[in-house]
């Protein structure tokens, strides 16, 4: 059988083209607004443009011009994000939303290929977090180790921790695996609070992250105009989103990504077939608790803070609710969604009280009528191009 | 078609409307000024006083004809934790139109925020928060402070357990920085008396079952059990202490001086110790006209201990705004100069950490419902007698 | 250690012990039933408990003054209010996700538990406030040196178990414990045999929400004191311990919660600080957890290929 590779027949690059434009001016609209009238505004149109668009159908066209050109869109994705970045470009608080998101998104990616590939339930992806950004912690504080490498360790540290789960979550199924990551996630808090050397609930601070001399906590000045220090982060979060994003779409296409796959479809028929579930259940595990650790490092050095009540069971349950809300396995979604959770209870200030509770509604809402979530993975194409 | 483009059309007119509608016209310059305070959580009535207070503020000099700025309050919730806290002190201090701000009750999260403040060069008066450290640990020169700290609450506090013939004592502290702080200074001012600290228990903020380490304290057998922490926690230990049959004196700090304390324990708050830097706010100079100038404005929440020190730092603020103009390094400047300024507090004066020095201790008892004065009590005259009082 | 302050620890320890064994009963309930977990049930036990104190707030206006009648009242109201919320839970929540992936009935479960909370700590007057909770029972206590034995808390325990055994009686002696055991044991082998399979799954979910009110209730009386965030602390231990006893089994249930609470008051017994109690606790259940994957009582299955 000979793969069709006919240019012609790919998805042209206009549809996903116009949507990331207009994602990208809608997000910049969304993030300068400071009315509260004008941002309930901004959410119903958007709301009703996503609706309308899929009573058009018009949704099809755009998801495939997506699969087919991602990696020109990836690109366009990223000016984009720097398109945002510039134009908030003094704004501190605007910069730190963005940052998060980014940041949120790398963790819950790395959430992705345990649950969405592998389907390795993890409830206690916040703690891991919560291990990277404790490691960047201690190292500045008390060790010269150069920064760079502070957030390699702490995506190491993570994933080492989180091999002391391993039999457990091994040799458990459904709800007896569901209970050992939460009973882990309680655990990690509750010691991290009654532990002084690490701080105790009060928490510790962590110096500014300072790379080859640059620190990365003084506002940069060029030619006179004022920028944020955060736009430092910023770089250094975009590089690690990016990575994290093409790692997750690699291992999804490669050999991995298919017996990982067929792992979590059916355990038992892919034992059948000569897999090891075994290896490659503790392969996404530690890589993806590799992925939380790193993005948790830096976190901690953006928040210049840590303590243990950022990093709870609750917050956990917030990293696998985005992901189940943009569509389990789909990094696209994870994007959207971790955009959505973020950036909405902060703009939309009457509700800030009351964001748990809308939060919460609002997934239980998914889960009733559209379980695949925002953007569901396809399945998947196991030859580019080809059409059944 | 036609319903997506009128939806659309009705979208973008409300939108319109709003823009168009949410600029009225403005005489003065409006100045946003700031308040944090724990306005949820066990200790919200501080935090609610804490920003009437300051709301007060505000509003009195809002309708001031000589004030030269409009004034706006920006309200943000720390909830009492620390990390909270560090998120809503960001995002107040990144605001650049936010100048300066009234901050703080709980010491955990007052502590954690310095930092945040001193980065992004923001000017705060603390006004609620005990803990020596705020001010002490670094100089820097955004942090300020109204009320005093917590090293001579803790000498009139072992003062006056050991004049009243105590000499055993077991603490009961919370694990942040603030019950550590009163540890530390308690069982030093303490033992230097002569007394002895049987046993020290560090408990955690929002902890419920206090069963076993009051289990230990009763064989320890104190005559008094020291508690320094907040009032959710101090009411679950005083009536645990009940429970368990512990007959020692409760004696707490700053941090239990608050209507919820009693409202929570009822008749077993009878007898808890509590003290206090300042005066009760009846008794301070300008303790009248606040309380008078509060109740006109019927707010939900009475000040309580701490909405006099809120006010008066607020006061602090506004008044060098309108002399220096809202820009905040002025103010930061500004403020490193204050020395004898009057306010309803006292004459207010920043050392160089921009700590105010606050002479008066006051001493608490609860008799009958009520935070009374020791020197005003029946336990005081012999009346009545604490437990275990010679 | 002399015996009466050991005595004191293992008072300490029955009274935990049976608040857990009354929620992880519930778990395992709605376990064997539909062979989910539902998360929200610590959250019942917070509503359960303030339902019971607004009805209190309630009787106090209407100056009603006996304690007794007051606690009765209480526990009835709350118990049968909580029994609707389940039944409510279940109807429209639980079963119409039967054929979905058990992983989004967990996460349904869990955002409802987390709406509840929400509820109580925004709508209930000052809800995020801790709340005290009237001391209804009878105060007496004799005094032992190191144990002081309250009258409250033997009445508490004691009512415990009467639930308890009244609830094993009900399963196993009466008409409707045989159809729940008949669903929990195999669905469609019961439905063909007559069970209204509805019905059932509503009515299980009512009493296992009324043993959360009980929970709840006993919570109160216990501390004296009730805050919206009981629950998510109690539904996870009532869950680790419902998963220590192994899921479907009453007597594993009871077993786990009385085995939480040890774990939980021999950790505070250790040299090491007390304050480690809750690590050491979580750590032996994981540790449980990696030897018998099903818990204690294994479960029964077989996976055929």
């Amino acid at each position: 059988m000979t793969v069709d590779h006919d240019a012609s027949r790919r998805a042209p690059l206009l549809p996903g083209l116009l949507t990331l434009a207009l994602a990208t001016v809608y997000l910049i609209a969304l993030l300068a607004a400071e009315n509260q009238t004008w941002i309930i505004v901004l959410l119903v149109a958007g709301t009703v443009a996503v609706l309308a668009a899929g009573w058009f159908n018009l949704l099809p066209r755009i998801s495939r011009s997506f699969a087919d050109r991602e990696d020109a869109l990836g690109v366009v994705a990223i000016a984009a994000l720097c398109a945002v970045a510039a134009y908030f470009h003094d704004d501190h608080f605007v910069l730190l939303l963005v940052i998060t998101v980014m940041l949120y998104s790398v963790a819950t990616l790395g959430l992705n290929i345990q649950f969405g590939y592998a389907g390795v339930l993890n409830f206690a992806g916040a703690s891991f977090f919560g291990v990277g950004a404790y490691t960047s912690a201690v190292l500045n504080t008390h060790t010269a180790v150069p920064h760079l490498l502070v957030l390699v360790i702490g995506g190491l540290l993570a994933a080492l921790i989180g091999s002391l789960l391993l039999l457990p979550v091994l040799r458990t199924r459904g709800h007896y695996a569901a209970v050992v990551t939460i009973a882990f996630a309680l655990l990690l808090k509750t010691f991290l609070e009654v532990n002084d050397v690490l701080g105790g609930p009060q928490g510790l601070q962590v110096p500014a992250a300072n790379i080859l001399g640059w620190s990365f906590n003084n506002n940069i000045e060029i030619g006179g105009v004022a920028l944020s220090f955060y736009l430092n982060y910023f770089v250094l979060g975009v590089l690690l989103l990016v990575g994290a994003f093409v790692l997750v779409r690699r291992l999804e296409r490669s050999w991995i990504g298919l017996n990982l796959d067929a792992l979590r479809l059916d355990e038992t028929a892919a034992s059948c077939f000569g897999l090891n579930i075994v290896r490659w259940k503790i392969v996404a595990f530690v890589i993806g608790n590799f992925v939380i650790g790193i993005a948790g490092a830096l976190f901690g050095m953006v928040g210049s803070f840590v303590a243990p009540n950022n990093y709870t069971f609750a917050d956990s349950l917030i990293l696998v609710s985005v992901l189940l809300l943009g569509g389990i396995g789909s990094p696209w979604g994870v994007v959207v969604a971790t955009i959505i959770v973020v950036i909405v209870p902060e703009k939309l200030q009457t509700i800030q009280e009351y964001r748990f509770l809308l939060y919460a509604l609002l997934v239980i809402a998914v889960l009733l009528y559209r379980p695949e979530g925002l953007l569901p993975r396809p399945v998947r194409r196991y030859f580019p191009g080809w059409r059944p | 078609m036609k319903k997506v483009s009128l939806f659309a059309a009705l979208s973008l007119g409300v939108g319109l409307v709003a823009l168009a509608g949410g600029a009225p016209a403005v005489a003065k310059d409006k100045v946003k000024v700031g308040f944090i305070g724990p306005l949820t959580g066990g200790v919200s009535a501080n935090g609610l006083g804490g920003r009437n207070s300051t709301d007060l503020a505000v509003r009195l000099r809002n309708a001031d004809p000589k004030a030269k700025y409009e004034y706006e309050l920006v309200v943000l919730d720390d909830e009492c934790k620390p990390n909270v806290a560090v998120q809503v002190a960001t995002k107040m201090a990144a605001d650049r139109s936010i100048i300066a701000a009234a901050t703080h009750y709980c010491s955990a999260t007052a502590i954690a925020t310095v930092d945040v403040y001193h980065r992004f060069n923001f000017p705060v008066i603390v006004w609620g928060a005990v803990l020596p450290d705020i001010t002490y640990r670094n100089k820097y020169a955004e942090i300020h402070r109204v009320n005093g700290t917590m090293i001579n609450q803790n000498d009139a506090n072992a003062e006056l357990i050991t004049k009243l013939g105590y000499k055993t004592a077991a603490v009961i502290h919370d694990t942040t920085d603030y019950g550590k702080g009163h540890n530390e200074y308690f069982s030093k001012a303490f033992t230097k008396l002569g007394g002895k600290i049987l046993g020290t228990f560090g408990v955690t903020a929002d902890q419920q079952d206090f069963t076993a380490e009051l289990t230990q304290i009763k064989s320890l057998n104190p005559e008094v059990v020291y508690f320094g922490g907040l009032t959710p926690i101090g009411v679950r230990i005083r009536s645990q202490m009940d429970k368990l049959g512990i007959k020692a004196v409760f004696d707490g700090t700053s941090g239990i001086v608050s209507d919820a304390f009693i409202q929570g324990l009822g008749p077993l708050a009878e007898g808890a110790l509590a003290f206090r830097e300042g005066a009760s706010t009846e008794k301070l100079p300008g303790g009248k006209f606040f309380m008078e100038k509060y109740n006109a404005q019927k707010y939900d929440n009475p000040p309580e201990a701490y909405g006099a020190f809120a006010f008066a730092a607020m006061n602090l603020i506004l008044d060098t705004i309108e002399k220096v103009g809202p820009d905040r390094k002025k103010v930061i400047d500004d403020l490193s100069k204050v020395k004898d300024v009057d306010s309803i507090v006292g004459k207010i004066t920043f050392d160089d950490h921009g700590q105010n020095t606050v002479a008066v201790i006051t001493k608490y008892v609860v008799q009958d419902g009520k935070f009374v004065e020791w020197e005003d009590s029946e336990y005081a005259t012999g009346k009545r007698k604490l437990p275990g009082q010679k | 250690m002399d015996g009466w302050l050991l005595a004191q620890y293992v008072m300490n320890g029955l009274m935990l012990g049976m608040v857990y064994a009354l929620v992880a009963v519930g778990f395992t309930l709605f376990f064997g039933v539909l062979d989910i977990i539902k998360f929200s049930h610590g959250d019942v036990v917070t509503v359960g408990a303030f339902t019971a104190l607004a009805c209190y707030v309630g009787m106090q206006a209407a100056g009603v003054a006996s304690p007794t009648f007051e606690l009765i009242v209480m526990v009835v109201v709350s118990t049968l209010a909580m029994a609707f919320l389940g039944i409510l839970i279940a109807r429209y929540l639980v079963m119409p996700l039967r054929s979905a992936p058990a992983l989004n009935t967990l996460l349904i479960t869990l955002m409802l538990g987390t709406v509840l909370r929400e509820a109580v700590r925004l709508f209930y007057p000052q809800g995020a406030n801790p709340k005290p909770f009237p001391a209804l029972l009878p105060k007496g206590a004799i005094d032992f040196g190191g144990f002081l034995l309250r009258l409250d808390n033997v009445i508490m325990l004691a009512a415990g178990v009467l639930v308890i055994v009244g609830l094993q009686l009900l399963l196993n002696r009466t008409k409707l414990g045989l159809a729940i055991r008949a669903v929990a044991q195999d669905e469609e082998t019961a439905r063909t045999m007559g069970v209204n399979f509805t019905a059932i799954v509503l009515i299980t979910f009512a009493i296992g929400s009324g043993l959360a009110a009980v929970a709840g209730v006993m919570n109160g009386l216990y501390y004296n004191e009730i805050n919206f965030s009981i629950g998510l602390y109690l539904g996870v231990i009532g869950f680790s311990a419902a998963i220590i006893g192994g899921l479907g089994s009453i007597y594993g249930a009871i077993l786990g919660g009385f085995m939480f609470a040890a774990l939980q008051t021999i950790g505070t017994v250790m040299p090491f600080a007390s304050a480690y109690k809750d690590v050491f606790a979580f750590a032996v259940v994981i540790a449980i957890m990696a030897w018998r994957p099903t818990g204690l009582i294994q479960e029964k299955i077989s996976e055929r290929v």
